[in-house]
């Protein structure tokens, strides 16, 4: 494992261990979710060029356009709770009650 | 390995700590920001000057932008910046385990084994993750139809998401 591997596992892990544990807003958790992106984004680049297997290079394009459809549904998701809730607050999704 | 890059591998980690350590979302933006401009030095110093591109333009600048504007839509009146008991004592915590980590994994790495594409070490443009994103078009066509698919169907998904007139998911009743 080399430093460059050991970092983008941590940041993934890092991403991973924010999404888990107290979240207070449901921007923050989608914000963990872009940080998880950007660390995969970052591992399948040094892939495809620590490898010089240049013909994969263009599998992180795939994936940030996959993780640009995950963002804009979870924005969406975040601004119809702003609209029903008045906040994002995840104490606020446990009510039955709009 | 270069005394710059560890320096940028060591703001990826920093960034990522910032996002997870549960601030206000502006500051986790601003993490995500510092995060994303450090894996475009990181990506560029191992060649990938093309994929730095995209990184910086569509991530930072397509993605990122949008991400500021809903904090904005979010706003709390009462937030919590990065010195604040919790989210220092979080960062405090977060920050000591990947040291512990990286302290355990030490022994195993190699200090020069920094590879670049084509063995090639100085800045260039024309690189060659240039020629392999371009095979996208041809071999990878099919790949390419499913990625504009998807982004056709999220904007359905989007629209939907947000009607709230009469029908879709958020209707008033």
């Amino acid at each position: 494992m080399t430093p460059v591997h050991f970092t983008f596992s941590s940041a993934f892990m890092l991403g991973l261990t924010g999404l888990t544990f107290h979240r207070t807003h449901l921007l923050s958790a989608l914000l963990c979710l872009e940080g998880m992106m950007l660390s995969l984004f970052v591992a399948l680049s040094l892939w495809a060029l620590q490898l010089s297997s240049i013909s994969f290079s263009a599998s992180p394009l795939l994936l940030l356009a996959f993780s640009a459809c995950e963002a804009s549904a979870g924005l969406a998701l975040l601004v119809a709770t702003a609209r029903t809730h008045g906040s994002d607050r995840m104490q606020s999704l446990n009510l039955l009650q709009c | 390995m270069s005394f710059f890059m560890s320096l940028l591998l060591l703001g990826l980690v920093l960034g990522l700590i910032v996002v997870a350590s549960n601030p206000s979302p502006y500051f986790a933006a601003l993490g995500l920001v510092v995060a994303a401009g450090v894996g475009c030095g990181i990506l560029v110093w191992h060649g990938g000057s093309f994929l730095c591109f995209i990184l910086f333009l569509i991530y930072l600048g397509g993605m990122l932008v949008v991400f500021a504007y809903c904090a904005a839509l979010a706003a709390d009146s009462h937030w919590e910046s990065l010195g604040s008991q919790s989210v220092a004592a979080t960062m405090l915590v977060y920050g000591v385990s990947v040291g512990v980590l990286a302290g355990g994994f030490y022994g195993g790495w190699y200090e020069s084994s920094w590879l670049t594409v084509e063995e090639f070490h100085e800045l260039a443009v024309h690189r060659g993750d240039a020629a392999g994103v371009a095979l996208m078009y041809m071999p990878g066509g099919k790949m390419l139809m499913i990625a504009a698919w998807t982004l056709l169907l999220t904007l359905f998904v989007v629209m939907e998401l947000v009607r709230g007139k009469n029908r879709g998911a958020l209707r008033s009743i």
